[in-house]
């Protein structure tokens, strides 16, 4: 209990500082967790509580997520979606599968960390574009939407890396089964579920929290991966009120998602002997692989690899996703690269979005600089 | 071609956004973000740098007043109303602090409606409303009067009473 009350006492403190500097919390959190950890001064150390809240948190996140992906907007402007998915999640996973692959991870613990690489943080990414101020920029679309088709991606890959030995068929049919039933339960209590989110008393609050923790459980009963429910129940409840349902979910989400990241920061172990160059590497190639899709996105999309720029500062920030990723499989050696990972990342994007407007700068008079002088010529034209 | 509807698309995670292009190619573009704010973009055509302001609800509103042509003056506390259906009737509401000087007397003792033409319709007392005061409601320091009227008759209020 006293580990809980330490990392969230720390957390506020951070979390005040965060805003005052106005760079995402998240690294934050994960750092206090590290600090105070096992690594650190050994303050904070899981418990029964402390696994109950994070697991909370992370099923909470999950709720959410599914909530935002409502399945009727991803059908409008489908193909410059799938364009700038498709080069995201090629470009990422590939270059991070290959560098985990050879940088001595086993195969999965590789698959691992390549979706970790390759999935931005969306609660970050939005931040940012919000905080500066960017959305009217066109790359700003591109990069809601590119977000959206990464949440997809998740689902699919905790689809697949859940599975855990079951055969696949049976597996995607039992997901399709429960979607479905949780869809006609949406779909048929509309009128019921909305009364209730109507009300001004407790009940709407009440009824979330245990709507989500109920369908949690029943999982376990199915013996399908609570991930994939609670996504499946946010999907099918964005159907009725999705923003009443956001509403009374933050609250829970907001607390339990804080415990989340201290305590995974907590298990991170640098006792064994840290593998810095292979973290440092792991960095180096998250920040420039983001950059390689992000232009590649720019000049498909955009006709320009500036866009391109635009795209990359806001999605270099892993963060959430990674991490939930890292709790649900990773290894030690995995949680740790992942953890790093995060918060290098995230602290390198959040600065290189909000100074981006002078890089583009200084790159367009550079290039005025150095490019051919014709060019000059036929702007004066 | 210049597409002049209003647009407004629902953004993931991000909010509502509202946009559109004026006659002489500028883009305006509203976010009703989930932070709560709401962010007003504006390009001038042929720029491709747009300056933004963030506003809270409250702010954006009284844009949204500005805009409209519902405030006149730029006193904030004060909204003029033109019905032009009704010859142009321009009515005014305006909000004043009850001063020491006319605190404890009624609304019939400072006749103020045989003396000004306006009428008091609401009296906002420690965070209550009294609505529609009768004649025998007594004034006391700190209470904010809405007083409702044509610009003269508000500007004789001010003139009469709340200076006498």
């Amino acid at each position: 209990m006293e580990s809980i009350v330490i990392a969230l006492f720390v957390c506020l403190v951070l979390a005040l500082i965060s805003k005052y500097l106005s760079v995402p919390a998240i690294p934050f959190y994960i750092l206090a967790g590290v600090l105070l950890g096992k690594t650190g001064l050994g303050l904070v150390a899981s418990d029964e509580i402390s696994t109950f809240f994070s697991e909370m948190g992370l099923i909470f996140l999950l709720f959410f997520m599914g909530l935002g992906l409502k399945p009727e907007r991803i059908v409008s402007n489908q193909k410059a979606v799938m364009i700038t998915g498709l080069i995201d999640l090629n470009v990422n996973m590939i270059i991070g599968f290959t560098a985990a692959y050879m940088l001595g991870f086993t195969f999965v613990e590789s698959l691992i960390v390549a979706s970790a690489f390759y999935i931005s943080s969306t609660a970050m990414a939005l931040t940012s574009l919000i905080e500066n101020r960017k959305l009217m920029l066109k790359e700003a679309d591109t990069i809601i939407w590119l977000m959206v088709f990464e949440d997809l991606i998740l689902i699919i890959i905790l689809a697949l890396v859940s599975t855990g030995g079951q055969n696949l068929i049976v597996f995607a049919v039992k997901i399709l089964a429960i979607l479905g039933v949780l869809y006609a339960l949406a779909h048929y209590g509309k009128e019921f579920l909305v009364s209730i989110l109507d009300r001004d008393d407790e009940l709407p609050i009440i009824f979330t929290f245990a709507a989500v923790l109920t369908t949690a459980s029943v999982s376990i009963l199915l013996e399908v991966p609570e991930t994939m429910m609670v996504i499946a129940l946010g999907v099918a409840f964005a159907t009725t009120d999705a923003d009443a349902f956001e509403q009374h979910a933050r609250p829970f989400k907001d607390v339990f998602i804080v415990v989340f990241f201290v305590f995974f920061g907590a298990t991170v172990d640098f006792s064994g002997g840290a593998d810095w160059m292979m973290m440092a590497i792991i960095c180096g190639l998250a920040i420039v692989s983001k950059l390689i899709s992000g232009i590649l996105t720019g000049i498909f999309i955009h006709g320009s690899a500036m866009s391109g720029l635009e795209i990359w500062v806001n999605t270099i920030a892993r963060g959430e996703f990674s991490i939930a990723l890292a709790v649900l499989y990773g290894t030690p050696l995995v949680g740790t690269t992942i953890a790093v990972l995060v918060i290098v990342t995230s602290i390198i994007g959040s600065f290189a979005a909000k100074y981006s407007k002078g890089l583009r700068r200084g790159l367009v008079s550079m290039g005025r600089r150095t490019g051919p002088p014709r060019r000059v010529h036929h702007a004066g034209r | 071609m210049s597409d002049m509807a209003l647009r407004s698309l629902n953004l993931p995670g991000v909010g509502t956004k509202y946009e559109f292009e004026t006659d002489k190619g500028d883009t305006v573009a509203i976010f009703f973000t989930k932070t709560g704010r709401i962010q007003m973009y504006t390009l001038q055509k042929d720029c491709k740098t747009p300056s933004a302001a963030e506003m809270t609800p409250v702010e954006a509103r009284r844009l949204g007043n500005i805009l409209t042509g519902a405030i006149i003056e730029a006193d904030q506390e004060s909204v003029e109303i033109a019905f032009s259906a009704l010859a142009d009737l321009r009515i005014t509401i305006h909000t004043y602090f009850i001063p020491d000087s006319i605190a404890g007397k009624t609304i019939e003792e400072l006749q103020i409606r045989a003396k000004t033409g306006a009428t008091v319709i609401a009296v906002c007392r420690q965070e209550k409303n009294i609505i529609n005061p009768p004649p025998s409601f007594v004034f006391e320091t700190g209470d904010a009067a809405l007083v409702i009227g044509e610009s003269d008759q508000i500007k004789r209020f001010e003139r009469e009473i709340m200076v006498a």
